[in-house]
């Protein structure tokens, strides 16, 4: 396997992208990445974590703001004609027919007339399109589009198919149906495709597609590990071997996704995660049902229907309000949860005001509001965006106005962009729960 | 349905298999071709300052052609300016900042000021033919029309997904390519219904662009606005009814002959794959009829063959062209591609610009050194009527135009019936209303002074009512329901619901509204009717009058200060309102 050859190459890649309110979040930070010939790759991680963007500069469609990305070598200048891309939005265009969407790569290959109707008719039947040539993309369900889309990737017989979450956006069956028949593809040697790249949110696509799974942290994005997957095709997914790579992925992202509390200064900060107050009681609800009041974050996430990284994100924000602990990957209803959910609505507004004034960036952001009054919002995003600079400051915001109404900490007022205190009842913060 | 046919027997052989649909095309072609010669006649006429205009019946036919000729033709400038506008504005974030904030200062100060100084130029450049002032009278209607369709453009630009955009650059598509298989296909919904409020906006002022006094010089171009205008002078009733019964055929042939057919057809365009606005789907007869025409079919068949003729006879030249190509194409692409070249290209541009402005202000700057003390304050009098004037007419259009939107926007029946109505009753040109308005108010004993105000209503009221009938039409069906499950009084229904969801599109509303009727103060306040001039105090009147008397000085301050109240304005309180209204009311989460 390592003796095929180097197909493409980030270098220290570094991404940046201004937001329309004009913070600049670094989406990759120093990536190094090759893909080899014959390899089938697959980009995991939390959303955010740039792996989108590391697909869109190996397509050429973006230069890196620094750092170089090469094709065999040679240093990428323009959109790579050996590579073919599919959306997770499908991107077919709606007033060309099936036809006429599988054959847009074609004219810029130079194929002419003739040969573009063999080679369109050759990709339609390769994804089982037949009849469907004259339709047009709104008469088909989201499978059928996203079998256009493949086709119009395969009709330009790419060397390098790069996937943007490419079944994200369709049903489990439909998905799971679609993905056997990508590794049909790139093992059938007709169609000319022998690398794939696939970014994906589902471990087991990983695990089922890739012969090589990169990890992706974010804040800012980069590498954090790389797993080889050995598995011979076709892939049981129900089989020992399949579950247990499953496993050893999960153990990687949980790594990534709930590292271990450092026992750091008390005073840092640590940015509240961008959850809503109801994913996390609704995370409480789940667990105090399971025995032990525990569970696996993976299965969690498979059992709520939500995807790893979201689900990873709820359990963080549980963690921080000490209402769960997370052993490895195991997530633990603590004392203080167990008595939370004993609660009448009341009780667990007040425990939770306890909560989020000793969460290190509420409290600070309470002490300032103590000392000044009410604040106007720019100040306090400004504040954020110093703070967080990975983090967009206006959705964390929301958050925090979010938890603080909740809490009846904060009071805010739109109409006056200002955030100021809602008076406590007691003036001093309830501590029942201690 | 079966095609129509004209029965075998009595058909000759060359049409035998062609439908009635067809003979109808082939008519509408050739009547199109006259018309366009006819027209092109009329550019090359000797250049005569005042053309005769033949009031009999007979004549207003070929008159209103010539006219929709003009607002054909100043639509298809407006297309190609709004296509390179669009595109530059979406393309390059320094073309953004400079042209947005020029477009909403365009769309919103009084175009037909500058039409003394476009006639003059025009008609110097080409003393001896009438293609100046034609020329002049096109480019005043494209004023009228180019701005919201160049907004539309660059919206439906910004707007498209990411991903599309990437789908074509990863399959190697030219941006020539992009630009006409991408960009214009998901703007061609917005640019056609933009197309139509323009083509309505184009007829606003008709009358003066093909009629109209400079100093001691009377401009005429042969039309149904100067038709009007002449039939005015001389107090002749019919001919005035004939006029207005010529417009609304035009206006209303024009709807149902180019813009139903486009509005279903563009349908095919719409990127977001939810089904219909309000009303359900648009359907148009003509598009139908066309559809089951073999002609174009025909057509296509005898041009693919006329395509691949001429690729065999060029093949020869195929060789040496494609060689030369490259060390053509070389110069132009090294200079838009080269970083230096491109910095020194658009550092040139921008200097070119800001010399032009420079030198556009320093004239007017000349223009209004002339103007002593008491000319400004002749100007700020006049304003502050004008304004309230203005504000008047935004006050009596929304007392009716609110509740009426309301009551049509809540009800699709009576949306579907009147819509078409309302529409172009709204695309006739209020000015060619206003002397009979003016004669009526006479008769009742009201003065211009308050009269103007009644005129300008007419000039902005629709904007209001179109903006409340889309908005009320769109509020999701849940909440009137959750308005009848709670019980809400007819009251309380408008108090919570139908007024506050109204309300971002009534701003809008007043917006467009509250131009349309500075606009229509420069006609509403100084009117010829009877053969008798009315005049009543205001910036309006001034502008206009400042141009029959050809003076100038007082004609670019009265521009100048009606701009700045316009776009101050706009930029002050309208947009303040609207950001406001749209968090505070706006139906999206």
């Amino acid at each position: 396997m390592t003796t095929d050859a180097l197909l493409l190459e980030a270098q220290h890649v570094t991404q940046r992208f201004r937001l329309p309110n004009g913070q600049v979040l670094e989406a990759l930070r120093d990536v190094d990445l090759t893909v080899r010939e014959h390899e089938v790759v697959a980009l995991v991680g939390p959303s955010g974590c740039g792996k989108s963007t590391l697909l869109r500069l190996f397509a050429g469609l973006a230069r890196p703001a620094e750092g170089t990305v090469l094709y065999r070598g040679q240093p990428l200048d323009g959109v790579l004609g050996a590579a073919a891309m599919v959306f997770q939005s499908f991107a077919l265009l709606p007033w060309l027919t099936v036809a006429q969407n599988v054959a847009m790569g074609l004219d810029a290959r130079g194929v002419h007339r003739g040969a573009q109707r063999d080679a369109v008719a050759r990709a339609i039947n390769l994804v089982g399109l037949e009849g469907f040539e004259a339709a047009y993309p709104k008469e088909l369900s989201g499978g059928m589009k996203q079998r256009v889309g493949f086709a119009r990737a395969l009709a330009v017989a790419p060397e390098i198919m790069l996937m943007d979450e490419p079944f994200g956006a369709l049903d489990p069956l439909t998905a799971e149906n679609l993905r056997s028949q990508v590794v049909d593809l790139w093992r059938d040697p007709a169609t000319g495709v022998n690398t794939l790249v696939v970014v994906t949110h589902s471990v087991e696509e990983a695990v089922f597609l890739a012969g090589r799974i990169v990890v992706f942290g974010s804040n800012p994005g980069r590498v954090r590990e790389e797993l080889v997957n050995a598995l011979p095709y076709p892939r049981q997914e129900r089989s020992p071997e399949f579950e247990a790579m499953v496993d050893r992925l999960h153990a990687i992202l949980t790594a990534t996704l709930l590292p271990e509390p450092v026992p750091a200064a008390p005073q840092r900060l640590v940015p509240f995660p961008r959850v809503h107050v109801s994913e996390v009681t609704g995370l409480l609800d789940h667990l105090v049902m399971l025995p032990g009041g525990k569970g696996p974050v993976f299965e969690l996430a498979e059992d709520l229907g939500v995807d790893y990284d979201r689900m990873s994100a709820v359990v963080r924000g549980a963690e921080q309000l000490g209402w769960v602990n997370t052993p490895g990957d195991i997530v633990q209803l603590t004392q203080a949860g167990r008595e939370l959910l004993a609660m009448d609505d009341a009780a667990r507004k007040d425990a939770t005001r306890a909560r989020l004034s000793k969460q290190p960036l509420f409290a600070r952001l309470l002490a300032m509001l103590k000392e000044e009054g009410a604040v106007e919002d720019e100040e306090v995003l400004a504040d954020l965006t110093i703070y967080f600079p990975f983090i967009p400051a206006e959705s964390l915001f929301h958050t925090i106005i979010e938890w603080g109404r909740y809490a009846e900490l904060l009071d805010h007022n739109v109409d006056a962009g200002r955030l100021g205190l809602l008076g406590t009842p007691e003036g001093t913060p309830d501590t029942r729960v201690e | 349905m079966k095609p129509l046919r004209f029965p075998t027997a009595l058909t000759p052989p060359l049409l035998r298999r062609l439908g009635l649909a067809d003979v109808v095309i082939l008519g509408l072609v050739a009547g199109a071709i006259a018309t366009v010669v006819a027209f092109a006649h009329e550019f090359e006429a000797p250049f005569l300052q005042a053309v005769r205009i033949d009031l009999r019946p007979s004549a207003l036919p070929r008159y209103t052609l010539y006219s929709l000729m003009r607002g054909v033709l100043a639509l298809l400038i407006s297309y190609l300016f709004a296509l390179g506008f669009g595109w530059a504005a979406a393309r390059s974030r320094a073309a953004e900042r400079v042209l947005l904030p020029l477009l909403d200062i365009l769309q919103s100060i009084p175009v037909l000021g500058f039409l003394p100084g476009l006639v003059l130029g025009l008609v110097a450049l080409f003393p001896t033919r009438n293609m100046g002032l034609e020329l002049a009278a096109i480019l005043m209607i494209f004023t009228a029309q180019a701005w919201n369709l160049a907004l539309s453009f660059y919206n439906s630009l910004k707007a498209l997904p990411d991903p599309l955009r990437d789908a074509c650059k990863v399959a190697g598509w030219p941006p020539r390519r992009t630009f006409w298989q991408l960009e214009v296909p998901a703007a061609a919904q917005g640019l056609v219904w933009n197309g139509m409020l323009s083509m309505a906006g184009g007829w606003f002022f008709l009358m003066v662009n093909e009629a109209f006094r400079l100093g001691d010089r009377d401009y005429r171009l042969p039309g149904v606005g100067s038709y009007m205008s002449v039939a005015l002078d001389q107090g002749n009733v019919s001919a005035m009814a004939l006029a207005i019964l010529a417009m609304t055929v035009m206006i209303v042939g024009v709807d149902q002959l180019l813009w139903r057919p486009l509005v279903v057809w563009v349908e095919k365009f719409r990127l977001d794959e939810t089904t219909g606005g309000a009303g359900g789907r648009a359907s148009s007869w003509v598009l139908d009829f066309l559809r089951r025409a073999r002609l174009p079919r025909r057509a296509a068949r005898l041009r693919r063959r006329a395509y691949l003729t001429a690729r065999r006879a060029t093949r020869p030249l195929e060789g040496p062209l494609r060689a030369a190509t490259p060390v053509i194409l070389r110069a132009p692409r090294f200079a838009f591609e080269h970083p230096i070249a491109r910095k020194l290209a658009g550092g040139l541009l921008v200097a070119g610009i800001a010399a032009a402005a420079g030198l556009g202000l320093w004239r007017l700057w000349l223009l209004l050194a002339r103007l002593g003390p008491p000319e400004w304050g002749q100007l700020a009098w006049s304003a502050a009527l004008t304004f309230a004037r203005v504000m008047g007419a935004v006050v009596l259009s929304t007392a009716w135009a609110l509740p009426a939107g309301v009551v049509i926007g809540r009800s699709p029946r009576l949306a579907r019936a009147l819509q078409p109505v309302i529409q172009v009753v709204a695309s006739f040109p209020a000015p060619m209303l206003f002397p009979l308005v003016v004669l009526l108010f006479e008769r009742l004993g009201v003065g211009l002074g308050l009269g103007a105000v009644a005129l300008m209503v007419l000039a902005g009221q629709w904007y209001i009512l179109f903006n409340v009938i889309s908005a009320v039409a769109a509020i999701p069906e849940q909440f009137a329901d959750a308005a009848t499950v709670f019980r809400l009084s007819t009251a309380a229904r408008w108090r919570t619901l139908y007024l506050p969801a109204a309300f971002p599109a009534l701003v809008t509303g007043w917006v467009t509204a509250a131009g349309g009727a500075w606009n229509g103060s420069i006609v509403a306040e100084y009117i010829e009717a009877g053969g008798t001039l009315r005049v009543t105090r205001g910036l309006g009147s001034l502008i206009s009058e400042a141009t029959a008397h050809a003076n100038f000085p007082l004609l670019a301050g009265g521009i100048a200060l009606m701009s700045m109240i316009v776009v101050g304005w706009n930029r002050v309180v309208w947009r303040s309102l609207m950001g406001w209204a749209q968090t505070r009311f706006g139906l999206g989460t």
